[in-house]
């Protein structure tokens, strides 16, 4: 029941790439409907990228929609499970931010997204989620190619995907605020995150 | 709660009516040619780095031009640029118009000339709404490296360099006015750039020269990032244009054409 | 006798061996001091005393001398520009330039200012620029910071920590070309008790050229990368063009004035061998850097380096500052002059009747 109001928001977003009914004379050629919302969605500042309008599914095979991570801050890393050096460091990173925030436990969101559209299933995802201990308040995601090259390009993680299955990227932990706007970026692997902490500090305030 | 799913349902019926308008909006569609499957050499590369295999796909004859980028907005409004949101297209969203769906009358032989100053957004919302997609970097660089049909150069890349060499033209030729090539497409290089699904998959760093910075610790990629041929001076541009970009610019000589899987 | 004479003489020869390497020694440690008291003099924890946006200059003329002296954050602004220009007088090129002119503007600032750089790339260009400054202690020198697209900018600061004339280029792949179509310049960071004074400062900047078409053929010339690969220039150029600073557009200077020329060198492949053709340089900061020699007759700029010379004029006439790789001077363009005026001075030099 949450997640009607943010449901019914994406949908007004698909809405409104429809014609207006003074402009349907002519035969449209295709779907109205936009790759991305082209206008604000009511209720999220226009630089959130909780725009993004993409149905994601969680570790848990949940369908999930990105506002369903505003109201608190986000934590989000976009990674792949295959990874054999950056990705497990990268999550180890996310889980030092966590435990540096102990104190605010519960009022920040965890987010991992997966390039491996392919291989990270949801049941992989949980079993990544279990072998590193992640707890409740992390949200693994699985979603289609587009909406994680689209969350990519909004997100400035560059990635490519290799010949033999795996992913070049970029190793970035970025912080969002409880709007989905992106505020803070920690760059490269085993960073001391303190800057990371006071961003996140800062929006708790 | 009824009121929602009624609304779900309207939701579900609309896309369902939308569909159906693709299919007849395909009848007079533009041509689109296939490219062969064939192997595609990243140009930056590491030790790691194999060529890719790209299976044949379709891709439009020509760029999308103003004409149908204005059908486009017409039905799409949220896509004019007086309404569209900064996130998805920056301030020069498509600058050079008139009005939110017009060219001004002395502009108007753009309206065959390539749409530019959109953003990726926008051009997957437009390829979306065709029924289609963003080509590949794999994709384009393959088609972009078909063999000219008609026109000698002494090389593609000289061809290229020759267009980089010159500043851009005060008014945009129309599409169909460079070169076809043995795919049957026009204007591949020497007109304008053009967007990709992935652009931003290059991953390293900007700076051509290497490693300036830890690249292991800053970028998941096996080491340090080699150039297939230095001599390429067509594809360091190329490469480095598409790492200079984010998902919202719109940019005056940037623009788009449409892909489909087979 | 004679042997313990010898054995004292050489003892004598041993120990000024021995006291000249230590005293070479000693000057080795206190040149290691000077470099480490360099990047540590700036306090980058004092805070900074106000903000002024830089003035920038075209080649020949240069900022004036900055008149602060406690360090302030400084902002710089520079757009990428590309267009045809004369090379020659009825040879065109396309230039890629920083700030539309070749080289690129004159900045300079002080040491320990905090430099607020903003590099612009203009709307109509076709290609991706950056900007590499060799006074930026960081990645790239701001290049990683400034990959920028046609129609967009960045922005990234950096501490000025030593003192010298520095080049800036684009460092964008290919290099080679970015760089050989004209984007270079100069950026001078004053020491923090200023240079001295002298009478006239002037902004010259060398750098080669390479054209499918030969020296001065007519037209629209085109860049050629089998050229510029093999290093065959068809034209070595102060400031951009052929005949830039000669004739009626010469540098001017009087005789008896100290006149300062800060000269860069943008390459891309050329080392200059900078000489000024009956003049001998009083001083020349070495590569541009802070150890001075005197009465130099020719100095070497390296490629991507600069010099800064100073010359008190004794006599009247023109002078002419070349590449003394002497074929580059008089059929590749490398001349610039100096118009000297005022009163012959006989006791320095006299023609015989």
């Amino acid at each position: 029941m949450k997640q009607l109001p943010l449901l019914a928001a994406a949908f007004l977003l698909l809405a409104g790439c429809n014609p207006s009914p003074e402009e349907t004379g002519k035969a449209a050629p295709g779907p109205s409907v936009a790759a991305a919302p082209a206008q604000p969605v009511s209720g999220l500042s226009s630089e959130s990228v909780y725009q993004l309008p993409d149905t994601f599914q969680t570790q848990n095979r949940q369908p999930f929609l990105l506002p369903e991570l505003a109201g608190k801050p986000t934590v989000l890393a976009m990674v792949f499970t295959n990874c054999g050096y950056a990705c497990p460091r990268l999550t180890d990173d996310m889980k030092a931010i966590e435990t540096k925030l102990a104190a605010s436990a519960g009022q920040v969101n965890y987010a991992l997204v997966s390039f491996d559209v392919a291989r990270d299933t949801a049941e992989q995802l949980k079993r990544y989620a279990t072998e590193k201990n992640l707890g409740n308040n992390w949200v693994l995601l699985h979603g289609s190619d587009e909406a994680v090259r689209t969350l990519s390009v909004l997100l400035n993680v560059p990635y490519e995907k290799t010949e033999d299955g795996n992913f070049s990227h970029a190793n970035k932990i970025i912080v969002l605020d409880q709007n989905g706007v992106p505020r803070f970026h920690q760059e490269g692997l085993g960073t001391n995150p303190e800057a990371t902490i006071s961003q996140i500090n800062a929006l708790l305030r | 709660m009824e009121n929602m799913k009624r609304f779900v349902w309207l939701i579900l019926l609309l896309t369902a009516s939308a569909g159906a308008f693709a299919q007849a909006g395909r009848a007079g569609a533009k041509p689109m040619h296939t490219v062969a499957k064939g192997v595609y050499e990243p140009f930056f590369r590491t030790a790691a780095t194999l060529p890719v295999p790209v299976a044949a796909f379709r891709l439009d004859e020509y760029a999308v031009t103003n004409a149908e980028f204005i059908e486009f907005v017409k039905q799409n409004p949220a896509w004019r640029r007086s309404r569209v949101n900064r996130l998805f297209a920056d301030k020069n969203y498509l600058l050079h118009w008139a009005t939110d769906t017009t060219l001004a009358p002395a502009n108007a032989p753009l309206l065959q000339a390539p749409v530019v100053s959109v953003s990726w957004f926008a051009a997957q919302a437009y390829a979306k709404w065709q029924g289609k997609r963003l080509p590949t970097v794999a994709e384009w660089e393959l088609a972009g490296n078909g063999t000219p049909r008609h026109i000698r150069f002494h090389s593609l890349t000289d061809y290229i360099l020759d267009w980089y060499k010159r500043p851009n033209p005060k008014v945009l030729p129309p599409v169909r006015s460079t070169y076809v090539n043995q795919y049957g497409l026009y204007d591949m290089h020497g007109l304008i750039w053009e967007w990709t699904f992935d652009f931003n998959s290059f991953v390293g760093s900007t700076d051509s020269r290497g490693n300036t910075t830890d690249e292991v610790q800053a970028f998941c990629a096996a080491g340090a990032v080699n150039v297939k041929d230095k001599t390429d001076y067509a594809g360091f541009m190329r490469y480095g244009y598409r790492g200079s970009l984010k998902g919202n610019f719109c940019i005056q000589n940037l623009g788009f054409r449409c892909a489909k899987s087979i | 006798m004679r042997l313990p004479t010898d054995f004292s003489r050489a003892r004598t020869g041993l120990l000024a061996t021995a006291l000249s390497a230590s005293v070479l020694l000693f000057s080795c440690q206190e040149a290691g001091k000077d470099k480490a008291a360099d990047t540590t003099a700036v306090d980058l924890n004092a805070p900074l005393t106000g903000t002024v946006t830089a003035e920038l200059t075209d080649a020949p003329l240069v900022p004036k001398p900055l008149t602060y002296n406690t360090p302030k954050k400084v902002m710089v602004e520079l757009e990428v520009i590309e267009k045809v220009m004369k090379i020659s007088d009825d040879t065109e090129y396309t230039f890629w330039t920083f700030g539309g002119k070749v080289p690129g503007k004159f900045i300079r600032v002080r040491v320990g200012d905090l430099v607020d750089f903003t590099l612009k790339n203009a709307p109509d260009s076709k290609v991706v620029h950056n900007i590499d400054l060799h006074a930026v202690n960081g990645p790239g020198g701001g290049a990683e910071a400034t990959n920028v697209a046609p129609g967009q900018s960045a922005n990234f600061q950096f501490r000025v920590l030593q003192p010298g004339l520095f080049v800036y280029h684009c460092a964008t792949g290919p290099v080679g070309m970015h760089i050989a179509n004209g984007m270079y310049g100069l950026i001078l960071v004053e020491p923090a008790e200023g240079l001295p004074k002298v009478d006239r400062e002037f902004y010259l900047m060398q750098g080669d050229f390479y054209t499918k078409g030969k020296f001065e053929a007519q037209g629209l010339q085109p860049f050629d990368e089998e050229k510029a690969i093999k290093e065959q220039a068809d034209y070595v150029l102060f400031n951009g063009r052929v005949r830039s600073t000669t004739g009626k557009n010469a540098l001017q200077a009087n005789v008896g004035e100290n006149v300062r020329l800060f000269v860069g060198n943008g390459g891309p492949n050329l080392v200059s061998s900078f000489h000024a053709i009956g003049e001998i340089f009083d001083k020349v900061y070495m590569e541009g850097g802070s150890a001075v020699n005197h009465n130099v007759q020719t100095t070497l700029i390296p490629a991507g380096g600069s010099s800064v010379v100073e010359m008190s004029l004794q006599v009247p006439g023109v002078l002419n500052l070349v590449d003394h790789s002497i074929y580059r001077a008089f059929n590749k363009g490398a001349i610039a002059q100096i118009k000297v005026s005022g009163a012959e001075n006989p006791a320095v030099f006299k023609r015989s009747k």
